[in-house]
């Protein structure tokens, strides 16, 4: 009886580390799971082309414009000294310093067409 | 901003768009991407801007740009001047997917796919109950809607996702709601993503109707903890959905300096309607739907403020509602305040407030603040000086008035709602600036 024991030990033993085998680093191998994506595909936006640059800066018209983001106080300060740095340093550049007409939300199909009519490049922000 | 510049650039006219570097690497990156679909030249100034004395935005105009390490105007003459890339003169016809979400992930394991969702930023960074399709189907059962019927197409911040009703279920399993939860999970999903900004945005959810008693929900002790199962996994769907919905991922489309605690639940509630004082309506009664009906409504604000103590005869709550409301921004006129049963009561038996709707009125006529408290706060400033500027009163007297002179903000008593919920335990209530929206009829989505 004594032997009958010791040898169904010896074949549980061999078939624990037969199965342990199969388990890298000695870790029972956790089964893999297919679950639903809860992504949700996005669409690109519709791309367009920037407009041609300047040659150059010197002796064109450029539209400083706050959009007011942060209240009127917000950034313009910034656009001041853009102007008096134009004047500065490069004096045959023209500089209009304008804000939009009511708020960063809001556009301003008006001061777009002067900017096309009256100017060659305009420079547009801030915040924040 | 892109957007000015870009109807800028279709005029032909060479723009830069100017903004703070915090703002720019999400202008170039995905704003450009799903949004505006023209790749603008920026030019960063350094943060913060707003609030700096002029002397600092004199040496940040001089100073160096911070994404190209160029002095800043030379970075402007640059972005007017060096001519177009190949790739800043592509055109397409129509939005291309940007990838591929295919309906089922690969195989892994669980300890993997809880780990792959974190990374995803899909979740609140609490474990999820993983949607198998089992899991999902079943948790379908709970409306008559088909799973692939399409709820809304959603824009912001971008990017044209389309939200379905499977989508619904697969957040619902995720969030640990059961099919029954559904038509209200769909009704509220109409509704995502929920508001976000830079500024601490925050969103509560209202219930009313039979539905809160048949899912369970807590209008009474307690009812703003975390000690009921539907309001919190009702409040935690909301954010899952918006999460992905809206695609919001940290310091790529989610950009709020701060954040705001209440996102992780959106103080989910249903409103105590067996204890609301006689003639005091309940929310979705007073926006004309019948009492039977079912309705989630959902609001948007930053600021939660607790009476903290009980009511006192001596100055009664609407008083103290008043003096709390005066640190409130005003915006839209937007506030909601919860006042437990017991301070309804008091409110309408001691101090005369026989609806709702009388509260609201005193509340407008007698909230009042400074004009420069006002328009010291930048979320005023910004979203209200535009009316300022066009003369619409009262915004255009406010602009122009003393610093010192006191104004009544909350001039649209119909954006002041009251909820009541609470257990009775304690004259207690809150004073908060959620704006609420349109109710939503849970009973179309059964």
């Amino acid at each position: 009886m004594k032997r009958s024991y010791r040898s169904s030990a010896l074949l549980i033993a061999f078939a624990a580390s037969a199965f342990t085998a199969y388990a890298p680093d000695g870790i029972t191998a956790e089964p893999k799971i297919t679950v639903m994506n809860p992504a949700m595909p996005s669409k690109l936006a519709k791309r367009q082309a920037l407009s041609e640059r300047l040659d150059t800066l010197e002796g064109k018209t450029i539209y400083l414009v706050d959009i007011q983001w942060g209240g009127p106080e917000g950034g313009y300060s910034v656009l001041e000294e853009m102007q008096a740095w134009f004047k500065e340093n490069m004096p045959s550049v023209k500089t209009e310093l304008r804000r939009t007409k009511d708020n960063m939300f809001s556009d301003d199909p008006a001061l777009w067409k002067e900017i096309d009519e009256k100017g060659d490049a305009a420079i547009v922000g801030i915040a924040q | 901003m892109s957007r000015h510049a870009r109807s800028l650039e279709l005029l032909k006219v060479p723009t830069v768009a100017l903004s703070g570097s915090n703002i720019v690497s999400y202008a170039i990156g995905y704003d450009f991407k799903y949004t505006n679909g023209m790749p603008v030249r920026y030019v960063a100034v350094p943060f913060p801007i707003t609030g700096q004395p002029k002397a600092v935005h004199k040496a940040y105009v001089r100073g160096p740009e911070p994404l190209s390490g160029k002095p800043m105007m030379e970075a402007i003459e640059i972005a007017l001047t060096k001519p177009l890339t190949a790739e800043e003169r592509v055109v397409t016809t129509a939005g291309d997917m940007a990838s591929i979400e295919p309906r089922l992930l690969p195989a892994d394991t669980e300890e993997n796919l809880q780990q792959l969702f974190k990374d995803r930023e899909w979740t609140d960074y609490n474990p999820i109950i993983l949607p198998t399709e089992e899991r999902v189907k079943r948790m379908l059962t709970g409306t008559s809607h088909k799973a692939d019927e399409l709820i809304r197409t959603v824009t912001f911040p971008g990017g044209a996702r389309d939200l379905t009703v499977e989508k619904v279920a697969i957040h619902a399993v995720m969030a640990g709601a059961k099919p029954k939860y559904m038509p209200l999970l769909l009704a509220l999903s109409t509704r995502a993503p929920f508001a976000t900004s830079t500024s601490s945005m925050a969103n509560t959810i209202v219930v009313n109707g039979p539905i809160a008693k048949e899912l369970g929900m807590n209008a009474g002790t307690n009812a703003m903890g975390p000690y009921n199962e539907a309001n919190s996994v009702i409040g935690r769907f909301f954010t899952l959905i918006s999460k992905t919905a809206g695609d919001m991922r940290n310091n790529v489309t989610a950009w709020e300096s701060l954040g705001n605690n209440l996102q992780y639940n959106s103080l989910t509630i249903a409103e105590n309607e067996d204890l609301l004082p006689e003639g005091w309506q309940p929310l979705h009664v007073q926006m004309g739907f019948k009492p039977t009906d079912s309705v989630v409504t959902t609001g948007t604000g930053w600021s939660y403020i607790s009476s903290l103590g009980e009511v006192q005869p001596s100055y009664p709550a609407h008083q103290l509602i008043r003096d709390y409301m005066r640190a409130l921004s005003g915006s839209g006129s937007g506030a909601t305040i919860f006042v437990d049963p017991t301070v309804a009561q008091l409110l309408k038996d001691v101090n005369g407030f026989k609806t709702k709707q009388q509260l609201s009125q005193w509340l407008s006529e007698n909230v009042d603040k400074t004009v420069a408290s006002y328009w010291g706060n930048g979320v005023i400033t910004t979203s209200n000086i535009a009316m300022a500027l066009q003369g619409l009163e009262p915004y255009a007297t406010w602009r122009k008035l003393p610093g010192d002179a006191l104004i009544k903000p909350f001039n649209n008593p119909g954006a002041i709602q009251v909820v009541v919920v609470g257990g009775a335990v304690q004259t207690t209530w809150f004073a908060t600036d959620f704006r609420l929206g349109r109710g939503v009829l849970v009973d179309d989505w059964r």
